[in-house]
This record gives C-alpha cells, structure tokens and sequence, in this order.
C-alpha cells in the first residue's frame, strides 16, 4: 500500500530491503520526526537494529511498536529475536513468542521459536508440544522437525534421534539445490507450460525435466525423462534425474536402481553419486555406503557446505561424532548460515557431553534460518497489507 | 560368480519371486562370499542391471515397481548386519543419587548399545550401593557413574568404597559429568579410574578398559 505513507517511510523501506542499513536507519528516524507513532517505521527501525546486531536498542524499538499497536506480528519476531540473543531472559521470551503465536496463529516459525524458548526454559515437554504445533501448522518446517530430532537425542540417544534428522534434511530445501547445482541445472530456470509444448531435442527436453522437478511438478518431469531415455537409454542425466524424481516419491529401490545404472555408465557424475548416497542413507544398515559416497562427493563438489553436511550426518549414523564434527565445521566454514550443519554441530556437541555448545549452536541456526526464510519482510509485508485493508 | 549371480537375482527379482531371489543369494553366500560383501558384489549389480532394463524399456513401469517391492523384501539377505555383534562387555549406567541429569547418560548409554556392549541402564538417582547389587547380578566389570552437580560429583566416592568393600577391585569405575571435566583431578580424588567425556569417549574408554581387564586376566 501506499496510500497514507510518507516518502520517508517508502524510502526507508526501499534501502532497508536493499540492505543499506545506515541510511535506512536515518530515513526511520526522519519518518518518525513526521509521525512518531508510526508502528511500522518503529517495527522497521527494530528490524535494521536486529541485522546490524544491536538487540537492545532492537527490543526497545519493537516494545514501542508493540505498545502503539499491539497487533504488529513483525515487532513481536524482532522482540522475541532480541531477548534470544541477549539470553539469560528465557520466561520473557517465552511470553514473547506467545504473544506472536496468538497474534500470527498460523506462522509456524513462532511455535518453533516458542519451543525452542521453553526448551531453554526448562519445559522441555511443553517445547515439543510447540514444535509439533508448527509440523502441524506447516508439515515441511525443517526446523521444527530438527528441533524434535535434538530432543530426541537427549532423551533416547542417537539411535531414535537419527530418523528425525534425516526426515529434517529431506524437508531442508537445500538439498534440491545441491542435487540441482550438481546436475548443471540452474534452478531458476522457469518450467515450460506442459510437457507438448517442450522441443523434441533430448536437451531441450532434460531442461525441462529439471525445471518441471524443480518446480515440485515431478509426473510432468517423469514423462519427459521417459521420452529422453526411448531414445537415449543410456543417458545419465537422464537416469540420474530419474533417480531424484523416485526419491522425492519415496521410492528408494527405484532410486538406487536408477542411481546405480548411471554410475555405471559413468562414474563421473555427482548427482548420480548424491542420488545413491541419499537413497542409501534412508537405510540404517547401509550408512557406511554412504559415508564413502558422500566422502567421495566432498572431493568431486569440495565447495558445495551440503555436500560435507550429508557426509557428517552418515558419520552420525556411524556413531563416529568427533569425525562428523569435523565435516559440520568443514561445512560452516563454507557457509557459515547453513542451519542444518548448526543442528548437526548441536547433535555432535549432545554426544560428546557439551550441553553449553548444543544450546548455541541451536540458536545459531534459528537466527540463520529467521534470516534465510525473511520472515521479518514477509510479517511485515502483511502488516504494511493488514493497514491498507 | 558374481555376473552371472547378479543376472540371476535380477531376473528373480523382474519375476516377482523372492523365494528364487533368496535362493540365488544363499548360493552366492554358500560360494564363500562374506555377508558383508553381498551388497556390493551381487545386490547392486542386479539393481544396475534392473534400473538399465527400466531405461530401455525391456520392462516397463509396473514391472519395475513390483521388482523393487521385491528388493524391498529380500534387502536383509545382502545388508552388512545392523549394529556391531555382541561383544559380551556388560556396562552399568546410572545417575548418582540426588542427581537427575541424564541427557549425557541416555546418549552414552545409546552409543555403547549400538557398538554391542550389554548395557544396564539404572536410571537417575541410584544409591550408591544399588551400583554395587546390579554389577553382581549383571556381570558387568564397567560401572559409569554421571553426575552434574558438584556435591553429587563428590558422592561417586561412595560408590567407589563400595566396589572397595565388597573386595571388587576387577570392577572399573568411570566418571561423567560437567564436574570432572572442569577439574581433571577430581576423578581421581573420588576414587574413578577415568573421566567419560562424552558417546565417542565412551566407546574408547569401555574399549581400553576391556583390553585392561583382559590383560589382568592373562596374567
């Protein structure tokens, strides 16, 4: 909307989403020199303060936007963010991220929050009725079901915390990134209309496949990898994004049929090699197989932090932690914002008796997970929506 | 073999029959191959044959689906084992008394059961003469003792005294806890032959214990 909104408020946020915090900060304080009960532009301004890493100056910007509107969800994220990071303020934290559950019933992020705030807490049984509120609310929030994985591991071990962590990695959306990366299909690439409307050369035709894959639209991106192989039976690409396709349906025996046909014809390949490392991780007895395929995809992909992610996580399943740890770090070391090596460090830390670590490497990954999903804009794009209405 | 035992066991697999399936994997077992080289030396190569056949069409979707529900059956057959074999170490685990902190002793307890040892888990809050009672009704020659607390730390002695009294010195006590790891000698004021830093150091240090024990043994 913009109707009723000042040019200092729009440019705030114009340089706020730009990432230009200084001058965006200047611009809120301008805006607020024109109307200081603004909730918005104090919500903004607490938002900028939260990035930049200053949280009390964050909290008390977003206690003044919860105090003129009480309504305003986005505040409530960077209050709850605020009092996280500052630590030591669990009970205030926990009302926090109440408030926004009330507020934003349908956000999953906030019962996440929540749980992981009882959970610190000491109300572990209340944190996981939290966390499975958010599976509830969104079936695919990779942090919820990474969460429950952790607590797992402290009340039973790793043996009932792994399937959890798998099932986490299967929701992460980076790992159809990695396999997309290492099959040299750019993700972005939009998918044709319908698969009649694709060339009828086979790379035409495996381009769309990837992209009709990437788009979750996975029978249309089926039917063109069967048309691919009636003429090309022998194409990896092709067998090897069979191989995907069959694990996204859970079908781990096609997978690994497919997965290992490409190989065959080519041992070259590190999607192939991803594909049969992850069907091979499904399955508990096979966990040294994949060790060594990831080990082997860490020395073909050596820059992807995923790669190194999968191949800590089979280390788990082996019960090798000071070995998987030193792959989480070489993943972290790549990607510093990678939410699911911060969970793994968190799992390798429980093993090794290192309460303190776990703890901070959990909140490490919700603060890098709350900035990846931009659940700030998206909150506040909907309030900014919510007072056009 | 394997060539031919692979055709084999594909073609059991395309027909649907598990029974063949199974027969050809005894074969091949019965030749000397190893369980834990089944997977590798006949298992997938049959599935690389069955996933080239999908590709050119010589089965189609339906058969390739039924044979993978095959496989799905047949899996255990060709799967190196699931966790270690019983390696007949008996180890006892518990929370010192007053003490309820357990994550650290369920995770470890986890790790050593997984690794094949014959772990008993008392739980939290075990009287120190209770570690004494279950190691001689269990066998075990491994008693770790967790404590999170400071003063619970420093009643793992009285477990210690009594392992002493009893005359049990072929039982080895471990410590765990925040405790012995902030002070590297309170482990050994409280009478503990070593300090369980976490899963992966219990592993090492259950292994090392037992080679101890089997060198007094020897001796």
């Amino acid at each position: 909307m913009t109707a009723g909104r000042s040019p200092q408020v729009m440019l705030a946020e114009g340089l706020a989403r730009q990432g230009r915090s200084a001058a965006a900060v200047t611009a809120c304080q301008q805006a607020l020199r024109i109307d200081e009960r603004d909730p918005l532009v104090h919500c903004l301004l607490a938002g900028l303060m939260i990035g930049e890493g200053f949280c009390e100056q964050a909290a008390g910007a977003a206690t003044r936007a919860i105090g003129i509107d009480p309504g305003c969800a986005p505040a409530y994220l960077v209050l709850g963010l605020a009092y996280d990071r500052i630590g030591g303020m669990w009970d205030s934290s926990v009302l926090v991220w109440q408030e926004l559950a009330e507020v934003a019933p349908d956000l999953a992020v906030a019962h996440v929050q929540l749980g992981e705030a009882l959970d610190a807490a000491g109300y572990p049984d209340e944190a996981l009725a939290a966390w499975k509120r958010a599976l509830e609310i969104d079936p695919r929030d990779c942090r919820a079901m990474y969460d429950l994985a952790v607590a797992a591991l402290k009340r039973e071990g790793m043996a009932t915390a792994l399937p959890g962590f798998r099932k986490a990695g299967d929701l992460d959306p980076s790992q159809d990134e990695l396999f997309f990366a290492l099959a040299g299909f750019d993700a972005r690439v939009a998918p044709a209309g319908d698969v009649v409307s694709v060339g009828p050369d086979a790379s035409e035709r495996l381009l769309a496949a990837h992209a009709f894959a990437a788009g979750e639209e996975l029978f249309k991106a089926a039917e063109l990898v069967r048309m691919v192989l009636e003429e090309h039976s022998d194409d990896v690409a092709a067998l090897t994004l069979a191989a995907y396709l069959y694990l996204k349906q859970e079908s781990v025996n096609e997978a690994t049929a497919c997965a290992l046909r490409a190989l065959t014809l080519s041992t070259q390949s590190p999607a192939a090699v991803l594909a049969l490392g992850v069907a091979f991780a499904r399955r508990p007895a096979l966990s040294d197989h994949a060790a060594k395929l990831f080990s082997a995809l860490t020395a073909m992909a050596p820059g992807q932090a995923l790669s190194h992610v999968l191949l800590a996580e089979s280390r788990l399943a082996l019960q090798r932690y000071a070995a998987a740890g030193e792959a989480y770090r070489a993943a972290l070391a790549i990607d510093p914002g990678c939410v699911r090596a911060h969970f793994g460090e968190a799992a390798v830390a429980l093993a090794e008796g290192d309460h303190t670590r776990a703890t901070w490497a959990v909140r490490r990954a919700s603060h890098h997970d709350v900035q990846r999903r931009r659940h700030f804009w998206q909150l506040y794009d909907a309030a900014v929506e919510g007072g056009a209405q | 073999m394997t060539d031919d035992a692979a055709l084999r066991l594909y073609r059991a697999l395309v027909r649907h029959d598990p029974a063949a399936a199974i027969s050809v994997i005894e074969r091949v077992r019965a030749g000397g191959t190893p369980q834990e080289a089944l997977f590798d030396t006949l298992f997938a190569p049959a599935m690389a044959i069955l996933g080239g056949s999908w590709a050119d069409g010589s089965i189609n979707e339906y058969a390739f689906t039924q044979a993978a529900v095959t496989a799905d059956q047949i899996m255990s057959f060709v799967t190196p084992p699931v966790g270690a074999a019983d390696t007949g170490v008996g180890v006892l685990v518990g929370c010192m008394h007053g003490d309820r902190h357990d994550i650290g002793k369920n995770i470890i307890a986890a790790a050593l059961r997984e690794a094949g040892h014959r772990v008993t888990d008392l739980g939290v809050e075990v009287l120190p003469a209770r570690f004494l009672e279950r190691a001689e009704e269990s066998g075990a020659r491994i008693v770790i003792v967790f404590a999170e607390m400071l003063a619970t730390a420093h009643a793992v002695e009285r477990v210690h005294e009594m392992f002493l009294s009893a005359e049990r010195d072929d039982v080895t006590l471990l410590a765990s806890g925040a405790p012995f790891v902030a002070d590297s000698r309170l482990a050994a004021a409280v009478g503990a032959s070593g300090v369980v830093r976490g899963a992966e150091d219990a592993l090492r240090a259950v292994m090392r214990a037992t080679s101890a024990a089997m060198d007094r043994g020897a001796r």
